[in-house]
């Protein structure tokens, strides 16, 4: 399984999906635009510690964290 | 045998039990907790103890190679910091919404770890003197 992890006020919503599964690999590849068009920075973890921002969809990304824009505070 | 001493307990240590019961179970899952067990998962082991002991961590900024110390908090808790650990600047920019400070916190290492340059050019400076280390509430 693989798991898209989204910031929120309740800490985080997870959501996960079976690579394998076409038709959940669609819709999660659907909520990754939708996100990232929403201004969300999506990124993965490359170890530990480890971080890499992506601009696209990877499906082979075993976890993707998604934070809201950032602004100025 | 857990009931028959459940029930020889006095009623007091019962509901101390059980009070103790409910603060682990709802304490774990509330939205502060959650977003520090995030944080942590994501944190270096070197970041997360650092955190653990200190309650920050530091970054290295992947653009210009400088320390950032990123304080427990959810805003203004972001410095620049020498090579001797003291506070040169202070910088403030934060995740939109109100996300709890494990949140905060993570999406600040990412920043700037992959795009440091962008986070500092929308980040607000404060001289780094405007909050001591008795600024940061004690986390947990």
């Amino acid at each position: 399984m693989a798991t898209q992890i989204v910031m929120d006020q309740t800490g985080d919503t997870r959501h996960e999906f079976d690579p394998g599964n076409a038709e959940a690999l669609a819709r999660a590849e659907q909520r990754f635009r939708e996100l990232t068009g929403a201004g969300f920075t999506a990124a993965y973890r490359t170890g530990p510690g480890e971080v890499t921002r992506i601009k696209s969809f990877d499906p082979t990304a075993h976890e993707t964290l998604f934070y809201p824009r950032l602004v100025g505070g | 045998m857990i009931a028959a001493v459940w029930l020889r307990a006095p009623a007091r240590a019962r509901l101390h039990a059980l009070r103790e019961l409910y603060r682990r179970f709802f304490g774990e899952n509330t939205p502060d907790a959650r977003g520090r067990r995030l944080l942590a998962e994501w944190l270096s082991p070197a970041q997360r103890a650092q955190f653990e002991q200190h309650r920050y961590f530091d970054v290295v900024g992947c653009d210009t190679g400088k320390t950032y110390r990123v304080h427990y908090g959810t805003a203004a808790n972001v410095h620049e910091i020498d090579d001797e650990g003291r506070a040169t600047m202070g910088w403030c920019f934060v995740p939109s919404g109100f996300l709890v400070p494990g949140d905060v916190m993570l999406a600040q290492k990412i920043a700037l770890e992959t795009d440091e340059n962008a986070a500092i050019a929308l980040a607000n400076r404060f001289p780094p003197a405007t909050h001591s280390e008795h600024f940061y509430r004690r986390p947990f």
